[in-house]
Parts: structure tokens; C-alpha cells; sequence
């Protein structure tokens, strides 16, 4: 190859190939006669096992491979000259022995093909046969691997793209002996008489990037990877040159885009070339023949051969394979980052400007002021938010800023404000674009640096037959496999992927997942350890402490899901119960589900098959069910968690108090609300009169939070309901639960779209006391809705969801659980639990979600006699049906007695 | 020789792993698969809607063992995949006339 770093094929190192190709011929064959045939075979053999003698001292002895290679392919060349010489018959042609491909660029390793052109300045008649047969025979008998190819001058008229890996061999072709001026006449031919020439082998070469990488699933991460032809191996290496060189060679106004692509991975491209050079030598020695594939076995020994630390043999090659995939990540970022340079530009393409100095501009986002943003830290997650909006990368150029600038700044840096560490929340809400935007801030070393948690798993390898990346990799992949569940393309993944939309928070999810396996440098306990170290990247971001939680629970448990599914008899209720008292709620299991499913999905793609997906699946709604159906059986008892509650109670509460409170509550009360909540809850409920409504109302971020304590009494929850419709309050969740002494605790979240509490400065005591006036029943709540729902404001069309109630009497000893999943509209719990209430049943607990447009809310009821009958069910749904299907206004709801 | 084809419940592999190790029997091939035999699936509820699982996940354990051992092979395999409840699964055995170890290219005649 016309290597674009030093160029061998100009007029001077044409003088030089000559000098070098004069003095190693010989004085003429007369010379040759002393020796017999066996003779000069038995020398040239002495010759090539010298020459790999000292090839493998060299690599034993950790010279550097390139140039342990180089000097090996030195004494091949010497040997091929001594071969020309002594086969010169007498012909008139002038001949030229040329080497290509990895030869040419002297990269022959022991057992490599030798690749040559032996090429003629005139046809090929009976004696350049004669000589062909005389030169290429020693070979032969050699044993030497030979590609040869022979050729006449005349035949480089034409371009042979019929034959693209001999043709790109040739661009490394290199004069080993023969004519000088014949060799000038193939380089004139070749690289400067047809221009064009460059473009089509430049096609030609990424054609056949791409089906050579297909045959390797597209990924540099095998377990016993080819270091020759794997993606991220030799192969990409002098890919990656040959695009830069065939895109650039003579294109001026790309300096800059190659001089970005050299600039930010030559030295660590050129470490890579050294390493995987070296290995492969080793490979050769090893096996005896061209057998490139790093094998288990052959892992261990190299890893032993180039004195890799450890004990056992394991960690030298954990050791060792992680530099093997630290140099394949950068052979393969090289090699795309030379795709996208040498990818052909819009002349008329302009900047676009993107918020504080941001633009994007063809296609990729860059900083406009480089000398800035080099100083501006907080400038550089910007250009990945933005790139993952606008759906393109960012540019080498920021990229390169970024990576030689990253020392200047510590992990602090990064998130000084409050608005920086709201922005890191946002920027990893998982959708698509943010597997490739951090595999970016990963390359370029600013995950790490902002996560120095991060840095222990850098191309750590696990060594088993089952973990097929990389830690860090397996930690992006799960994100990746969390971003395609947006858009799944597999219908078993629909039900997954609707988990995903009904997330609160899912970049909480995307947190956890990002800190998983950081503690995997350690062997044992790594999700321990993993909480360990991601508690000083929450305190650093001054993560909210239940959002801190969240992430630490599902981190801690990030195994617990799969331990049960594939372990465990989960036809057993018992072990679905425990496993949901651990669990705790909808939400943890929700999260906990997806988090198990990328992240098996993520240790090799063939590890999440259909069947373990389906035993996920069914965990999954079994634990769900249990939550949302059973949970009302498993009340409060007198056990460790009440102790620590009681333990830890405020002067001004008494044991007695907090445990009277809390008898007969659902025993998930405890996992929903923190300990201050509880015990503000029990506060609220001191010295309650039966018309008496205790409240509080807390805004969260965009969400209120009421919590509501009174006595039980008839329509009370409906009533609830109302006040809130009444104030155009959009429920998002609920929880309703009635103790066993009457006390009734409601907790709901909602949003106020309206503004009304913001807009009215008494608006929450307004709020108070109209719900104060409802419960006592001063107040008509019906014909304040009537008036309410008339309005033309609340005429919202809205695509219909189709209405199902389910009854249920198995889950529950104890209450019959109807399931109601309906069309979400102003009122619309008001207008069920009413009717509820009109069919003679009691509403215990009520559990409330709201997804978009859809309803799902569940109530455990009971009727005169316990338990409803299958008649009772019946005309209950029938005229829940008839009231949600056909009626939607609140003046043709029966009213209460 | 016998070719003892076992079906059980994916959640027993472990405990008939460990029962055969008793016996010196470590080789084994086990195999995720799907099937129903009279349990035939079941419905779950999910958020009021059904769904029917037909195929359930079970695994697949095949094992090759000398005739002399077949019955406590399969004695010990009963006892560690039964739960008492249906779907526990099902054991078949099928006569081997030889194997071949590929490494060694030794022939099995037992």
C-alpha cells in the first residue's frame, strides 16, 4: 500500500529499491553451480527457520511486533531474492517480483501467505514460463504458503474488480527484486494514470468490510476472536488505512477531516497494530501453520508468553484479554471514524445553529467555538443531548476536543448546578440514539471521566463460556436493549415494551443499569458492591433520596429476578410471595422486570431465548398479580419492619399510637411511602371526629400529593373523587386503604393542569374546606360537577379505549377484586365508586394508575355477606358498563340518597 | 446403554444435577424446551385480560448411562424432579446400541 504516512513509491524510494535490489543479486548462475540442488535447498531452509527463529525470540523477548515483523519480512525477502537470482534464465523481459498485501506492508507473520506478483513487461511466452517454473518451485518446496499472482504490465490498463482482494493487496505492492523501471511503470499505471480508479476500489473495500464483518454478527466481542479477520483486528486496521488513504490521497480540501481521524487515534491505533501483530505471531508459532483464531486455550498461552501478571491462569487472560478488546475497541472506532470521514459530503450544506454554541453541520453535531467548549465542561453533555434529539452523532472533531481535554477536569465538574444534574436525568430517558450518543461519551473517555466508577470495568472480561463482552459493553448494550424496547420490532417484546411506557421515571432505570456491573472488578457480591460505588456517583449528582432508592434497590436485586424465574418453582403462591414482599411494588417490579431482561439480553445474543423470555414473562404477572390483587390479605404485622418504624418514631408519638394505626393497613403501605410520611400520617389521624377530614398536600416536582385521613362512611371515597374532578385534578395513582378500627388512609397522586393551586393563592384551603363541606354533607357535590362536566372545556375527544371489568374471588380470602380498565375521563372514579357504593358494597382498598388516555384501577370490595356472588358481579357490571360505555356525563349518574 | 430422556421443571435441573453427581453421572445434555403433556398450559390474568400460556418452559435433560444403572438413574431423577403436582414431567428411556468419543475416536460398548 501506498502507506499515506511515508510515501515508498516516489522516484526516490525507487532508487533506493533499486540500490537494494542490485546489491542482493548475485554475480550471475555460473555463482549458483557450486551448490547441488539439495544443497541450496537445505541453505535456503537453514535461511527461513533462522528467520523464524529470530521472530519468535524477538516476540518472546516483547520487541515490539511491528518491528519483529518487519525485520522477519526482511528475511523473506532476502530468500526471495536469493530464489530470483538463481532462477534468472536467460530472458530478454524484464521482470519485477512484487509483495502484496500484509508482505507489502511487511507484516508477514511465520505461517502467513506470501503474497506475490510476479509481473512481466511483455507477454508471457515458453521461457518466462521456463522462469516462472524455476522461481516458483524453490518456493514450494519451501513449504511456504504462496499467493502468487503473475501478471503482464499491459493487463494494469484495466481495473480488476472482478477480483477486489487482489486488487486491494496491490495497493501495498512493494518491489522484493527484479526491474526498478518496470516497478515505476505499475506505480505510474496503478496510482496515477487513472484517478477513478481510487473511488471504485474504495467501494470495492467497504463492500467487503461489510460482508466480512456480517460473518462476525457485526461485533469486535467474541470469545475467541480471529485476529486477522474479526471486526476490530488486522484486517480493520489496514481497512481503516486504506479508506483514508484512497478518500484523501488526493483530495486537499479533506486535510482537515484526516489530519482529525489521525490525530485522535494514531498513537492509539499504532499500540493496537503492535499488540494484535504480535499475537497473531504468536498464534503461528503455536499452531505451526496460518491459524488465526485466539483460542481458550491459546489465550492462556499468550497471555503466558507475553508475562502477564497473575496467579492463576484465569486472570492472565482476563488480563490479557481485556487489552485485547481495549485494542479492538480502538481498531474499530478507527476504522468508522474513517467510514464517516471518507463518506461524501453536501457541498451546499450549511451549519445549523443548536442552542449555546452548538451547530450542526452535515449531518453531525459540533461546537462552534472550539477554544469555549474546551473550556466549558458543562458544553459537552449539551452536544449529546442534542445529537440524541437530532438523531446523528456527534462530530470527530467535538469528539477529539473533548477526549484531549478531558485531564483538566474532575468528575465535579460536570454537574456544578442543579440544571446540569436535571440534564443528566433527561439526557438518559431511554429512547433512540442514547446506546450510540454514551457508547460515544464511552470512546472518548468522558463517561469515565465523569463516572470514575466507570473506569474499573474498562474492557474488563469475565472468562466463561457464557459472558460474551466486555463489562463496560455489556453495560451499554443493556441500554441498547432498553432503547429498542421503544420500538420493538419483535411482537413477544410488545408487553415489554408497554411495561417501559408506563415507567414514572425510567431514566432512573437507565441509571441503574448504567452502575450495575461496576462492581464486577470484584469476584464476589459484585451487586453489593456495585450499590457501594454508586452511592458516591448518586451523592456527587445529589440524587433525591427516593429516586436514590430506587436505583440502589433495583442495583442491589439487579439478579433477584432471574435467581426466581429460572430457579425457583414459581407455580409455588409462596415463593411468588415472598418474592413480591421483596419486591415491594408495581413500580420496583416493573422496573426490575426490564432491567432483567436487557440485561441477560446483553451477555450474548444468544442468551435471552423465547423460553426464558416467557418464564420472565410469567414471574412477571404472577408478582404483579400478587401486588395488585392479593395485597389487601397481607397486612401489617407485629414483625421487624414494624419494630424498626416504631424504633425509630419522633418524641411526639407514642408506640401505641403508631401500632393502632397501622393495624389492619395493607402491609405495601410501608413499602410506599418513607418512615416520615407514616409517621406524619399518624399525626394527621390524632382526635379524628366521623364529619372530620385530616389532609395534607404536598407538591413533588410537577406532582401533588394528598393524603387523606378520616373516618369511613358512605360515598366517602367517591366524594374524594369529586373534589378532585371538581378542581380538574388528573389523578395519576392512588392508594385507598381502610383499617381495621374505620380509619380510612388515601393517598393519591395528581397533576394540576389547570393550574388552579398555582393561580389561586388560596386555593389549597379552598380545596380543604369544599372536601371538609362534601364528606359532612353540606355541600352537593353532583350539582357542582353537573355544571363542571357541561362546560365545552372538559368536551375533550380523545381516542376511545376499550372498557374490561374483571372479577376476581381466588386471589383474596378475603374480598372479591374487580379490575377496571377503561377510557380516563373527568370524574370518572367519582362516577364508578358511586356506583359501587349504589350496588350495597363496601370499597377496602382501591389501587389507581393512569397510563395516557387508559384507566387501570383495581378494587377490593365486599358486599352484605362478604364476598360477592356471581349474580352480584353481574349486575355490578352491567351497570358499570352501561355507565362507562354509554353515559359519560355526570347529570345522568344517579344521585345519593 | 440407555439414552434416559428426562422432561421436568426448569427449577429442578439443579437438584437432579446434584443427584446424579451422587451417582459419579456428571455428563449430561440439558436443553431449554416448551411443550405440554395433560397439564396442557394455563390462563393468567394480566390487568383483566386473559392470556393462555400452552407451551410451558420445561428442560430437557439426556443422559447415557450403562444398563446396570438405568433403574437407580432413573429413581434418582424421580425423586429429585417430583413436586407431587401436575406437571412434574416425564422420563423416557431409549436403548443405545454405542457411542463414539470424538477426541479419542474410542468406541462406548457397555
Amino acid at each position: 500500500m501506498k502507506n499515506p504516512k511515508s510515501e515508498i513509491h516516489g522516484s526516490e524510494s525507487s532508487d533506493k529499491l533499486k540500490r537494494e535490489s542490485d546489491s542482493t543479486r548475485p554475480a550471475g548462475p555460473l555463482s549458483q553451480t557450486r551448490d547441488s540442488e539439495p544443497e541450496r535447498r537445505q541453505r535456503l531452509e537453514q535461511i527461513l527457520d533462522q528467520a523464524r527463529k529470530e521472530l519468535s525470540d524477538d516476540i518472546r523477548q516483547k520487541k515490539e511486533g511491528k518491528q519483529a515483523l518487519a525485520r522477519y519480512s526482511e528475511r523473506i525477502d532476502e530468500l526471495i531474492r536469493r530464489i530470483y537470482s538463481s532462477a534468472q534464465v536467460q530472458i530478454r523481459t524484464p521482470i519485477a517480483v512484487l509483495a502484496l498485501g500484509g508482505y507489502g506492508r511487511q507484516q508477514l507473520c511465520p505461517y502467513s501467505d506470501v503474497d506475490l506478483l510476479v509481473l512481466f513487461d511483455g507477454n508471457i511466452g515458453r521461457a518466462e514460463e521456463k522462469f516462472l517454473k524455476s522461481f516458483l518451485h524453490p518456493l514450494w518446496d519451501l513449504r511456504l504458503d504462496l499467493g502468487h499472482h503473475v501478471r503482464e504490465i499491459e493487463d494494469f490498463q484495466h481495473l480488476e474488480r472482478d477480483n477486489p482482494e487482489f486488487v486491494l493487496a496491490l495497493l501495498d505492492a512493494r518491489l522484493v527484486a527484479g526491474d526498478t523501471a518496470l516497478f515505476d511503470r505499475f506505480h505510474q499505471l496503478f496510482h496515477v494514470s487513472n484517478p477513478h480508479w481510487y473511488r471504485q476500489i474504495l467501494d470495492l473495500l467497504l463492500h467487503l468490510i461489510d460482508q466480512r464483518h456480517a460473518r462476525f454478527n457485526n461485533t469486535f466481542y467474541q470469545l475467541e476472536p480471529d485476529v486477522k479477520e474479526a471486526p476490530g483486528a488486522l484486517r480493520d486496521l489496514a481497512a481503516g488505512r486504506w479508506i483514508q488513504f484512497l478518500a484523501f490521497a488526493n483530495m486537499e480540501a479533506a486535510a482537515d477531516a484526516r489530519s482529525i481521524v489521525t490525530l485522535r487515534n494514531e498513537d492509539r491505533v499504532e499500540q493496537a497494530e503492535d499488540f494484535l501483530l504480535r499475537i497473531r505471531a504468536i498464534l503461528h508459532q503455536e499452531n505451526r501453520r496460518n491459524q488465526n483464531v485466539l483460542s481458550h486455550d491459546l489465550q492462556e498461552k499468550a497471555a503466558e508468553i507475553l508475562g502477564y501478571p497473575g496467579i492463576a491462569a484465569h486472570q492472565r487472560v482476563e488480563t490479557f484479554m481485556s487489552d485485547y478488546f481495549r485494542h479492538a475497541r480502538v481498531v474499530s472506532r478507527f476504522l468508522d471514524s474513517a467510514r464517516k470521514a471518507a463518506r461524501p459530503k453536501r457541498k451546499e450544506a450549511k451549519p445549523v445553529p443548536l442552542g449555546q454554541n452548538l451547530e450542526s453541520f452535515h449531518d453531525q453535531i459540533r461546537f462552534r467555538d472550539l477554544e469555549k467548549a474546551a473550556s466549558q465542561p458543562t458544553s459537552w453533555l449539551p452536544a449529546f443531548r442534542v445529537a440524541v434529539e437530532e438523531n446523528c452523532p456527534v462530530s470527530e472533531e467535538a469528539l477529539l476536543l473533548i477526549q484531549q481535554n478531558l485531564d483538566r477536569y474532575s468528575a465535579d465538574d460536570f454537574f456544578p448546578t442543579k440544571v446540569e444534574r436535571e440534564m443528566l436525568l433527561d439526557f438518559l430517558r431511554p429512547r433512540p440514539g442514547i446506546y450510540a450518543r454514551l457508547s460515544e461519551m464511552h470512546d472518548c473517555g468522558l463517561l469515565g471521566q465523569m463516572f470514575p466508577e466507570f473506569q474499573p470495568i474498562y474492557c474488563r472480561v469475565i472468562r466463561d463460556f457464557y459472558h460474551k463482552y466486555t463489562v463496560d459493553e455489556h453495560t451499554l448494550l443493556t441500554i441498547r436493549n432498553l432503547e429498542r424496547l421503544c420500538e420493538p420490532t419483535n411482537p413477544s417484546r410488545e408487553r415489554f415494551s408497554s411495561i417501559l411506557k408506563e415507567l414514572e421515571s425510567p431514566q432512573l432505570l437507565v441509571m441503574a443499569l448504567l452502575f450495575h456491573d461496576v462492581g464486577k472488578w470484584k469476584e464476589e457480591n459484585h451487586a453489593e458492591e456495585s450499590v457501594r460505588m454508586a452511592q458516591k456517583a448518586f451523592q456527587r449528582l445529589r440524587l433525591p433520596l427516593p429516586s436514590t432508592q430506587k436505583v440502589e434497590f433495583l442495583i442491589k436485586n439487579h439478579l433477584q429476578l432471574s435467581l426466581v424465574a429460572f430457579r425457583r418453582d414459581t407455580e409455588d403462591p409462596d415463593v411468588v410471595r415472598k418474592f413480591a414482599t421483596l419486591i415491594g411494588t408495581e413500580e420496583n417490579l416493573k422496573m426490575l422486570c426490564l432491567m432483567t431482561l436487557v440485561d441477560i439480553e446483553a451477555v450474548s445474543p444468544d442468551t435471552l431465548t423465547p423460553w426464558k423470555e416467557e418464564l420472565l414473562w410469567q414471574l412477571y404477572v404472577d408478582t404483579y398479580n400478587q401486588l395488585t390483587l392479593a395485597y389487601g390479605d397481607e397486612v401489617i404485622e407485629k414483625d421487624s419492619s414494624l419494630a424498626e418504624i416504631l424504633a425509630g418514631r419522633p418524641n411526639d408519638l407514642t408506640e401505641t399510637e403508631i401500632s393502632t394505626f397501622l393495624e389492619g393497613f395493607p402491609r405495601r403501605y410501608l413499602k410506599l411511602v418513607d418512615r416520615e410520611s407514616i409517621y406524619q400520617h399518624v399525626r394527621l389521624s390524632r382526635n379524628i371526629h366521623p364529619h372530620q377530614v385530616h389532609l395534607s398536600l404536598e407538591k413533588k416536582d410537577a406532582i401533588w400529593e394528598l393524603s387523606v385521613v378520616t373516618l369511613d362512611k358512605p360515598y366517602l371515597l367517591s366524594n374524594i373523587f369529586g373534589v378532585l374532578a371538581y378542581f380538574g385534578m388528573d389523578i395519576l395513582r392512588g392508594q385507598a386503604m381502610t383499617s381495621l378500627s374505620g380509619l380510612v388512609l388515601d393517598i393519591f397522586q395528581f397533576t394540576d393542569h389547570e393550574k388552579f393551586f398555582k393561580l389561586n393563592p388560596g386555593g389549597i384551603a379552598q380545596f380543604g374546606d369544599l372536601l371538609q363541606d362534601v364528606v359532612a354533607g353540606r355541600v352537593d357535590l353532583s350539582s357542582l360537577l353537573r355544571g363542571k362536566e357541561s362546560s365545552l372545556l372538559y368536551r375533550k375527544m380523545r381516542k376511545r379505549v376499550p372498557t374490561f371489568i374483571s372479577f376476581d374471588n381466588q386471589h383474596s380470602p378475603r374480598y372479591t377484586i374487580m379490575e377496571i380498565i377503561t377510557q380516563d375521563a373527568l370524574g370518572l372514579l367519582y362516577r364508578i365508586s358511586r356506583v359501587i357504593s349504589r350496588h350495597g358494597c363496601d370499597i377496602h382498598l382501591v389501587l389507581i394508575s393512569t397510563e395516557g388516555n387508559k384507566a387501570i384501577d383495581v378494587f377490593h370490595i365486599t358486599g352484605k355477606d362478604g364476598k360477592l356472588s356471581e349474580s352480584s358481579e353481574a349486575h355490578l357490571k352491567a351497570d358499570l358498563e352501561q355507565m362507562l360505555e354509554g353515559a359519560h356525563e355526570i347529570n345522568q349518574e344517579h344521585r345519593p340518597s | 446403554m440407555k439414552l434416559i430422556k428426562s422432561i421436568v421443571r426448569p427449577n429442578k435441573v439443579d437438584d437432579i444435577k446434584d443427584a446424579l453427581a451422587k451417582l459419579n453421572i456428571s455428563g449430561m445434555t440439558v436443553t431449554e424446551v416448551r411443550g405440554h403433556g395433560r397439564q396442557k398450559g394455563h390462563t393468567a390474568i394480566y390487568r383483566g385480560k386473559e392470556y393462555t400460556v400452552s407451551l410451558l418452559p420445561k428442560m430437557e435433560i439426556e443422559i447415557v448411562v450403562p444398563d446396570d444403572i438405568v433403574d437407580e438413574v432413573i429413581k434418582a431423577v424421580m425423586g429429585a424432579a417430583r413436586t407431587g403436582e401436575i406437571g412434574d414431567g416425564r422420563v423416557f428411556v431409549i436403548p443405545v446400541d454405542y457411542g463414539y468419543n470424538i477426541r479419542t475416536g474410542e468406541k462406548d460398548i457397555v
